[in-house]
């Protein structure tokens, strides 16, 4: 769906985008994912034909960004940073100017526009002035106009910025919706949105990619080792003692918590030693309440990532 | 073509949306009232009706009314779209550059055309009043060529308001520049044409000045060098609002 090959694009003062080469197949669900200024927002306005670019060449759905623009707009839904709207119009005129904007047939026009507002939830709010609307609301609108002309591909940038914990879930809800008919590439802050709706995570850092693969692929490349999580009434010199005493497994944190249990993270070779640990709580006379394999949080690998780690391809 | 139209007709929408169409309209048109009103007065007192058509469209009021009038209808074409971040989402879609600045152009034309409505109205009546008999009376011709100069004349105005507008974020920048600029050369070419010692720099100033080609268009003169000239300019304008809302993209 989208083939983005050797894309560079500078500013007068700086470089914005370096070499960068990515695909999305159609269907995909694709998290772009950066730290500010890394040259998420720049890659997604070359994408749209919107920003020219140095070097390199974007395909989507098989048409030259550069040479077939109109082709490729009337394939992308675009929602840009900070959700673009008229203040003075109303919900429904600025849907039907940007249906005519983006050449839906007069005919099927109001038809579209009532399935999007359906869709987005927009329905009661047409005749509402966009200017009064709540920012929740506003993001809708920005969907539905994404949406009115049917796209393949939809575009987001950031598109749950500065909403509300509930407006959050109500727009990530929308978009999961969207993902069984559209491939999207989403970019955002927020982890968890991606790891609750993309199959596959693209990391860019200073211009470049710097990893792209699923969440599970990343966490398994970055982190060699599982933690494993216990909680045992025991005496916290001799828990360090023994389970440092069993190979492949080292203590990474000690506590004694108020109740007179002792708390212990542990560094193991993998998350079967679980088994070597009850057996050690067994065999010492140790009670325990606690065993889990502690999940590594998307958080750690994008810090990891796009602090002090190097390509992961 | 039918997004040209699409495009105007939003334009024409947020342009009356805007409180400041109203302010500039009520000024503009207690302006043109008092105009007449005065000239109803001066014919009254027996002036001549020659100078009636003169003063309905090229009066030095009006003349530099335009250049405070026209960048506040200018001022936030493309600034307003910059600064909501609005022009990206439309150059993402099917509109290209030049119909996007053509829409914008007519747009603020033809509220320019509005503001002169009443003036038009005016004229009407007077003509209609003043019998046929009288001699020297600006009959319909004279009329017809004062309206076409002052479309021609808010035809270059507009567009050198609409260049300003595309080169920053800041109605209030766009405004004062295309006010800074209009009045500039409103103002330093009248004098030009009107009073410099030189014959030469006076021929100039006559050639150029707004001013000038007012009173003569409010003669009944279409002179076609200066429809050629106004045209031109302001296709150049035009074209260079093109070329800066496309270079600005990068």
């Amino acid at each position: 769906m989208i083939k983005v090959s050797g894309v560079t694009k500078k500013y007068p003062a700086r470089l914005a985008v370096d070499n960068i080469s990515f695909e999305v197949d159609r269907g995909e669900i694709v998290g772009f994912l950066g730290p500010n200024g890394a040259g998420k927002t720049t890659t997604m306005r070359m994408l749209t034909g919107y920003l020219p670019m140095n070097s390199g060449s974007i395909e989507v759905a098989g048409f030259d960004v550069v040479r077939q623009p109109q082709e490729v707009r009337r394939r992308i839904g675009y929602l840009p940073e900070n959700c673009p709207l008229y203040p003075e119009m109303r919900v429904d005129e600025y849907l039907r100017f940007r249906a005519e904007l983006k050449g839906v047939q007069a005919s099927a026009r109001k038809a579209k526009i009532n399935e999007v507002k359906e869709q987005c939830g927009l329905t009661e709010v047409g005749k509402r002035i966009i200017g009064q609307l709540s920012k929740g609301y506003r993001q809708r609108v920005g969907l539905a106009d994404s949406l009115v002309h049917d796209p393949d591909l939809l575009v987001l940038d950031e598109p749950t910025v500065g909403l509300d914990p509930n407006q959050i879930r109500q727009v990530r809800a929308l978009i999961k919706q969207l993902a069984e008919r559209h491939t999207i590439l989403l970019s955002t802050h927020i982890l968890q949105e991606v790891e609750a709706i993309c199959e596959r995570i693209l990391i860019i850092k200073d211009g470049r990619i710097v990893a792209s693969d699923t969440e599970e692929n990343l966490h398994r490349k970055l982190h060699a080792c599982s933690i494993i999580a216990l909680e045992v009434q025991a005496d916290k010199a001799a828990v360090l003692e023994h389970i440092d005493g069993v190979g492949g497994m080292d203590v990474r944190n000690i506590n004694e918590l108020a109740d007179g249990w002792v708390w212990v993270e542990v560094e193991a070779d993998s998350p079967d030693m679980r088994v070597e640990l009850f057996n050690l709580a067994v065999a010492e006379g140790w009670s325990l309440r606690e065993l889990t394999e502690r999940q590594h949080s998307l958080e750690d690998t994008f810090v990891q990532i796009t602090q002090n780690q190097d390509v992961v391809q | 073509m039918s997004v040209f139209f699409s495009l105007l007709k939003k334009e024409l929408y947020s342009c009356f949306c805007s409180p400041i169409a109203y302010v500039v309209m009520f000024f503009f048109w207690a302006l043109t009232g008092g105009n007449f009103i005065w000239l109803l007065g001066q014919l009254a007192q027996g002036e001549s009706l020659t100078i009636a058509s003169q003063l309905m469209f090229s009066g030095p009021l009006l003349t530099f009314a335009l250049p405070v009038v026209i960048p506040l209808i200018t001022m936030r074409l493309f600034a307003e779209e910059r600064k909501l971040g609005t022009l990206e989402a439309l150059l993402t879609t099917a509109v290209r550059v030049p119909e996007l600045v053509l829409a914008k152009f007519a747009g603020a034309l033809v509220f320019y055309v509005v503001l002169w409505l009443p003036v038009f109205v005016y004229a009407y009546i007077q003509h209609a009043l003043c019998p046929e008999s009288v001699s020297g009376f600006p009959d319909g011709g004279a009329l017809r060529a004062g309206a076409v100069g002052v479309v021609l004349v808010g035809g270059l105005y507009i567009s050198v308001g609409l260049f300003m507008s595309s080169l920053t974020s800041s109605q209030i920048i766009a405004a004062i520049g295309g006010f800074a600029l209009l009045f500039g050369s409103t103002l330093s070419l009248a004098l030009l044409a009107y009073s410099a010692q030189s014959h030469g720099l006076r021929a100039a100033g006559q050639y150029y000045s707004s001013f000038a080609h007012m009173m003569d268009f409010s003669r009944g003169v279409l002179d076609s060098r200066s429809i050629v000239m106004y045209l031109t300019y302001a296709a150049w304008f035009l074209f260079a609002s093109v070329r800066v809302v496309e270079g600005k993209r990068s």
